[in-house]
């Protein structure tokens, strides 16, 4: 489906319909608040982002690193967004008592996690949990940061980017919403995910990218493994 | 070269610089020219040439300037030492610390600051050269460079001045104009509703100069307008899925 380029202030449609992101309404009409993609299926008028920061949604799994503990039954965690998310006591993936053993014992600043977005209240403060099913501390690996916006590109559609990637290196993948994406694998394979990711990134705009990702792939693990 | 007053502004219908009177000097933005920012801007218009970046929405520093409704929004607007003939000092000053806040007011009534509440939005405004008129020059550049940090807006923020040099109303005054003529009038409009978001005005004008300037550098907004959209379906034209 061809969607249209729109810009902030731009006229998107008209009357009674459902307002998503990216709009906003004045008087009888809806404008553009975004620079994105103007997207009206299902009833729903919203703009998708081309650009910009990570916001947490409820549901989303994100990469964060802690920064520290506060009120000592807490870590704070920066997970790439302007706020810095919260993580429980009670939230780590296995029964932990704070007042037994310091929080930044079991882990301390500079541990990387993969957690999920548990809830964002009115006042933005974010809560995210490791009881979710998939949540884990990130070991070894390297990060790799690429514009939120350009995530669900690396993830494909049902998975189907991150499932080829993962089948056709054997690397250990994980991406978060908020724009990291995680990659352990033997030094060549990493780069080349790595490179693969950059590509994604760079190239999100166009059709047919899984079959172009898993051909670059492709050729350049020939070469590895041909020495 | 600095030149000295010209004994006239306007020979046969021609500016010194052989424009019209109601002829914008020639514009160029292009955006996202900064890998590091979240957004960013750069503009050639007549002899002015500037950067503008922006950051966030972004935690604030200090934390004590947060607003727990809203975002706040900082400007900074800066001369280059190199940009005008003279070497300007560098750091803020008296004048570019009002640039920077009418530049702030400016862009403040469109971008939608109660979405981010807590947090900070920075735009740095830098002129690299300067020709007269850069605080248009700027809020024209800042708000591109807030669309390309995909920062919620009303609508872009275009400027232009008009002003009147040897009598005559003028549109998009330049340095020589600037300096000698009798008055100058920024003014940033918010294009889709009309309303305005920066008038200042230096020098004299009469009710009626006033208003037929006013509504020059109003049209002289809308062909900014056009160009800050071109530069941003420009960056993101090819952009389909």
């Amino acid at each position: 489906m061809e969607r249209r380029l729109v810009i902030p202030g731009e006229e998107v449609a008209e009357g009674k319909v459902k307002l998503g992101d990216g709009v906003y309404r004045d008087g009888d009409k809806i404008y553009a608040s975004i620079l994105g993609l103007l997207d009206t299926a299902r009833g729903v008028v919203r703009v998708i982002p081309l650009t910009g920061r990570y916001f947490p949604k409820v549901g989303d799994f994100v990469i964060g690193t802690i920064k520290g503990t506060v009120y000592e039954t807490a870590w704070e965690v920066d997970i790439n967004c302007p706020y810095s998310a919260i993580l429980n006591a009670s939230d780590y993936y296995r029964e932990v008592d704070p007042f037994r053993t310091p929080l930044r014992r079991i882990m301390s600043p500079g541990t990387t996690i993969y957690a999920y977005v548990r809830e964002v209240t009115l006042n933005r403060r974010i809560y995210i949990t490791m009881r979710q099913r998939g949540s884990r501390v990130i070991k070894g690996g390297r990060l790799v940061e690429i514009s939120p916006a350009k995530v669900p590109r690396v993830i494909g559609r049902k998975r189907s980017m991150i499932s080829m990637i993962v089948k056709e290196t054997g690397c250990k993948m994980l991406v978060g919403q908020n724009g990291l994406v995680w990659i352990r694998a033997k030094p060549e394979i990493a780069d080349l995910v790595e490179r693969a990711v950059k590509k994604i990134e760079a190239e999100a705009h166009t059709s047919g990218l899984t079959d172009r990702i898993k051909e670059m792939i492709v050729k350049e693990r020939e070469k590895y493994e041909g020495r | 070269m600095k030149v000295g007053e010209p004994e006239e502004f306007i020979i046969d219908g021609k500016r010194l610089d052989g424009r019209r009177v109601d002829e914008l000097r020639p514009l160029k933005i292009e955006a996202g020219v900064l890998k590091r920012a979240d957004g960013s801007a750069y503009l050639e218009w007549g002899g002015n040439r500037v950067l503008a970046a922006c950051y966030g929405p972004r935690e604030i520093h200090p934390r004590h300037e947060a607003n727990p409704q809203r975002a706040v929004l900082r400007t900074y607007y800066s001369m280059a030492p190199f940009s005008v003939y003279e070497r300007k000092r560098p750091g803020p000053d008296r004048r570019s610390m009002e640039i920077s806040k009418v530049t702030r007011q400016a862009l403040e009534s469109v971008v939608f600051t109660h979405l981010y509440p807590m947090t900070a939005i920075d735009v740095y405004i830098e002129i690299l050269q300067a020709q007269a008129g850069t605080r248009c020059a700027g809020i024209t550049a800042a708000s591109v460079a807030l669309a390309d940090a995909g920062i919620p807006m009303k609508d872009l923020v275009p400027a232009c001045a008009a002003g009147k040099v040897g009598g005559q109303i003028v549109l998009d005054l330049f340095d020589i104009e600037d300096n000698y003529g009798e008055a100058d009038l920024p003014v940033a409009i918010v294009p889709r509703t009309g309303e305005v978001s920066l008038l200042q005005m230096d020098g004299n004008l009469t009710q009626e100069e006033f208003e037929e300037a006013f509504k020059l550098a109003v049209k002289g907004c809308m062909q900014v307008y056009e160009k800050q959209k071109e530069a941003l379906r420009k960056r993101y034209g090819g952009s389909k899925e």
